[in-house]
């Protein structure tokens, strides 16, 4: 059945069962992606994917259910599942759901419909040509190109009715190189294209992809010992990504982030201020409601070194007596309301990445971190880190260095940033919730090499 | 799920333009997670997933359809639109599918979805108050209840009819501790593919209390120090250095595509001779374990590196197509909407001859991983990483103090020739392995090892 008569047989059960408040949250993903290697065509998909997600108030308490399968039957049970969930839990806070009536912002969405196989594979064909046009790459070298449109819809017993369409598409380009030798060494990098796929320039992201790898060939490992390290921006936007949570008013409110109690005091140097943009201009998922239906806006998170607010819904909100900011996310369609930023952006200095090594004078520069799942403690702050760069010589960028680990602590890092950079950032990635930062100068980390 | 002659019938469609072979895999799942804050129940996970995937290949093309319509009319669109993103042609084929059963090596006593909310609370605080009661420095605890309850169809044009259901129970506890202002967390979460009979042997208090302990020692641990030096690590979870340093990279995911630097090994020394390694889908009720794989092979037992030589590799059907080797029932996906490849299942180094105390009495200064966290590994260059959650100094051949915040890292192919000590105590842990078919259970496994000399990171 389609979701509207499915949505109808869910307002009958809710009505038979005595649940009044409740919303219905709808999602369809309709995905198509190409892949090459060695100049051929060797995968392709068409995906059709999403479900229902039904959350309900039953005696104060927010119980959710969800279901892939459209039918009568199913949603019946996922009204007395929903209910059923609700019975048990024991949260303190109230639960709310969205008023009808609000403003949105409009964003720059896309309404293109889903390019064709031919189109997929033809930009897939021209990914690979232009991955071998780049000196020392070897087979293994990948391309994918993706297409998906996304559509939410957000329905409420409040009359709350709320519907989000947009389609994004790109290439991921991943070139290995060899040293040429039998045997010898490879290294590999990846780039994303977000875009139209007859205005993607495959050739520069090819040879950025292989640049980098080239330059990394040949890398020895990285003294040990306390060092100012440089991180690029792609290092530092995979560091705030991984830190992100410590901003969750939620995780504050339940002991499991530092920030508790820390809003309006100094928790970084006083040139960081990171920024929270629903509609920042490159984002590929611009989004005007969050996850419970509630108005984004642009926010600064830390201002000059402030922490100026941790980021809300509406249920952490009200605990904590303020209005939300418009951050409940649900990180997929079945998925509990929680909290996440939209575009997290370290704003940029004043600085170039030249500039910023000739500050470290002596040092490290990493370009990649790996293992931030595991390397990462949110809780304490703690990270030690798999890391590969370059080492900093007399102020200017050296020899590549990998297999060492940087160590040290996300809070004590936000305070001992000496300088912010003023490079280009690198393109959004395809997903509403995204990490960008320019080139950070930090005094005070250890690095573990030979 | 879907009857036999519908399977035959979108198969059929699937092939129309040429394949040379279909596959129809479809699923009916029930996730559900009760998950408990400071005590309380703060949340209940319940999503039923139900989908199908229709896949084909031509030679070394493969095509993927998904949809969420499972009725015949949608599972026929599915497999028109895979038939003509594969090719143009034109092919009457005729199936006819045949029902296989392989048999249940992983009895179920227990299904956790005929068991309340209420009782999976009850083991949860029982686990929780555990941590709590521990010790005074325990200021917060986190615990889970999972079940999973998966039920896969597999169908193919080779004529295969299979299905499984496959049920996974997995407690989760987390406590934080501060001691001084200093804040460590520590995490703990078994689990089996076996119903909620997995009480029989987990005991939740001492889950509570094993994570409890670790807190404290380490929220009052030094930092690790820096550098290179023997390291000791513990069973159990500490198989996870031969998940990332060398399990990915025997997937062939990443050999086919000549993106392993065990490409061409096989038959080859390249591990100490002290390694054996196995991937072992078949231990009854095992978290990683399974009867048939996502593409319908029945469970193997994969030697992979015996006494140090490279064996075999981990093959899926398509990749089995480019590397000219047969599939080793290591075929996983998450779910329907994922692209079924190569992973592990329970992997792990197998017992040796070393005593454990003669390993940490061969240290003359290191570090003893007792527990480990979560890693990665680039195949490409072999460079790997994992989190050391409990350690501690090794002095003159003895366990020393507690320390914290240390990673271990280096490339997979050096570091299983310096495994030179083999322990006799093999032990597994549970583990979620994400990579491009999504994350999936697995187990890691071995006994206490040394490696001779890696990279510690630390401050």
């Amino acid at each position: 059945m389609d979701f509207q008569t499915f949505q109808q047989a869910v307002a009958a059960e809710a009505a038979s069962l005595q649940v009044e408040e409740y919303e219905l949250y709808y999602q369809v993903e309709e995905s198509a992606s190409a892949s090459a290697f060695r100049h051929e065509l060797t995968g392709f998909s068409a995906a059709n994917e999403g479900g229902v997600c039904l959350r309900c108030l039953v005696n104060g308490k927010m119980g959710y259910a969800s279901t892939q399968l459209l039918t009568q039957k199913s949603a019946q049970a996922l009204v007395r599942r929903a209910a059923d969930n609700a019975a048990v839990l024991e949260t303190a806070e109230p639960e709310f759901l969205v008023e009808a009536g609000q403003s949105y912002q409009a964003a720059n969405t896309s309404h293109a419909p889903l390019p064709s196989a031919g189109v997929l594979r033809k930009t897939a064909l021209a990914g690979q040509d232009a991955l071998y046009a780049q000196p020392g790459v070897v087979d293994g070298s990948e391309t994918e190109i993706f297409a998906q449109r996304v559509s939410i819809a957000i329905h409420n017993s409040r009359g709350l009715s709320l519907r989000y369409e947009n389609t994004v598409s790109g290439a991921v380009l991943s070139a290995v190189v060899s040293d040429g030798q039998e045997d010898g060494e490879k290294t590999d990098k990846y780039k994303i294209r977000l875009g139209d796929l007859d205005k993607l320039d495959l050739s520069a992201a090819a040879q950025e992809a292989g640049d980098e790898a080239r330059a990394a060939l040949g890398a020895g490992v990285a003294p040990t010992g306390a060092m100012p390290v440089v991180f690029s921006s792609y290092a530092m936007a995979l560091l705030l990504e991984a830190y992100a949570e410590v901003f969750s008013a939620e995780n504050a409110q339940k002991g499991l982030s530092l920030l508790k109690g820390k809003e309006g005091t100094a928790i970084a140097a006083p040139l960081v201020t990171l920024v929270d943009d629903p509609f920042y201009e490159k984002s590929a998922m611009p989004m005007p409601f969050d996850g419970e239906g509630s108005p984004t806006y642009r926010k600064n998170v830390i201002e000059k070194g402030v922490l100026n607010t941790l980021l809300y819904n509406l249920r952490t909100a009200a605990a904590a007596g303020k209005e939300t900011t418009g951050n409940a996310a649900k990180s997929s369609y079945d998925s509990k309301v929680g909290i996440q930023p939209f575009t997290l952006c370290l704003e940029s200095g004043s600085l170039t990445q030249e500039q910023l090594l000739e500050k470290a004078q002596n040092g490290v520069l990493i370009t990649s971190l790996g293992g931030l799942h595991a390397g990462a403690n949110t809780i304490s702050g703690d990270f030690s880190l798999q890391s590969a760069g370059f080492l900093i010589e007399n102020g200017k960028k050296a020899a590549p260095v990998r297999s060492f680990t940087v160590a040290g602590n996300f809070f004590s890092l936000l305070k001992n940033i000496l300088a912010i950079g003023c490079d280009p950032l690198p393109p959004a990635s395809p997903s509403s919730t995204d990490f960008v930062s320019p080139s950070v100068l930090v005094e005070g980390l250890s690095i573990a090499g030979k | 799920m879907i009857s036999r002659e519908i399977c035959q019938r979108v198969l059929q469609q699937a092939s129309s333009t040429g394949a040379d072979y279909a596959e129809l895999f479809a699923e009916n799942t029930l996730n559900h997670a009760v998950r408990l804050v400071g005590g309380k129940v703060d949340s209940v996970h319940d999503a039923q997933i139900a989908g199908a995937a229709v896949r084909v290949f031509l030679g070394l093309r493969s095509v993927m359809a998904t949809t969420v319509d499972t009725t015949e009319a949608g599972l026929l669109r599915c497999a028109q639109r895979a038939a003509e993103a594969l090719a143009e042609g034109k092919a009457e084929v005729s199936i006819t599918l045949r029902e296989r059963l392989f048999g249940d090596i992983h009895p179920i006593r227990i299904v956790p979805s005929t068991i309340s909310n209420a009782h999976k609370v009850s083991i949860i605080k029982e686990a929780c108050a555990a941590a709590s009661n521990e010790n005074a420095a325990v200021v917060q605890t986190t615990g889970s209840l999972l079940d999973v309850d998966h039920h896969i169809l597999i169908a193919t044009s080779e004529g295969l009819w299979a299905q499984d259901r496959q049920i996974r129970t997995r407690l989760g506890v987390e406590a934080i501790a501060e001691i001084n202002g200093e804040t460590q967390s520590a995490r703990f979460a078994p689990g089996a593919r076996a119903g909620m009979e997995l009480f029989d042997t987990v005991d939740p208090k001492a889950v509570g209390e094993k994570v409890a302990r670790q807190a404290v020692t380490m929220a009052g641990a030094g930092y690790c120090p820096a550098g290179v030096m023997p390291v000791a690590i513990g069973n159990g979870f500490g198989g996870v250095i031969f998940h990332e340093a060398c399990g990915h990279s025997l997937e062939a995911s990443s050999v086919a595509y000549g993106n392993s630097q065990f490409c061409g090994k096989l038959g080859q020394k390249i591990a100490n001779e002290k390694v054996t390694a196995i991937d072992d889908g078949t231990i009854p009720n095992n978290w990683g374990s399974i009867n048939i794989d996502d593409e319908g092979a029945p469970a193997r037992r994969n030697v992979l590196i015996e006494k140090g030589v490279l064996k075999s590799y981990m093959i899926d059907k398509f990749n089995s197509r480019r590397m000219g080797m047969e599939p080793t029932g290591s075929a996983r996906r998450q779910s329907f909407q994922f692209v079924p490849t190569s992973r592990m299942t329970n992997t792990f180094i197998a017992p040796g001859n070393d005593r454990d105390e003669d390993i940490i009495a061969s240290i003359e200064y290191g570090l003893y991983a007792k527990e480990m966290g979560g890693g990665s590994v680039n195949p490409v260059t072999g460079e790997f990483n994992f989190a050391v959650n409990e350690g501690y100094l090794i002095r003159g051949g003895k366990i020393c103090e507690p320390v914290r915040g240390a990673s271990l890292v280096g490339k997979g192919s050096q570091v299983i020739q310096k495994i030179d000590m083999v322990g006799q105590e093999l032990l597994c842990g549970q583990g979620m392995c994400g990579s491009s078919s999504g994350s999936i259970p697995t187990n890691v496994g071995q006994p206490l090892i040394r490696v001779s000399s890696i990279t510690v990171g630390g401050r």
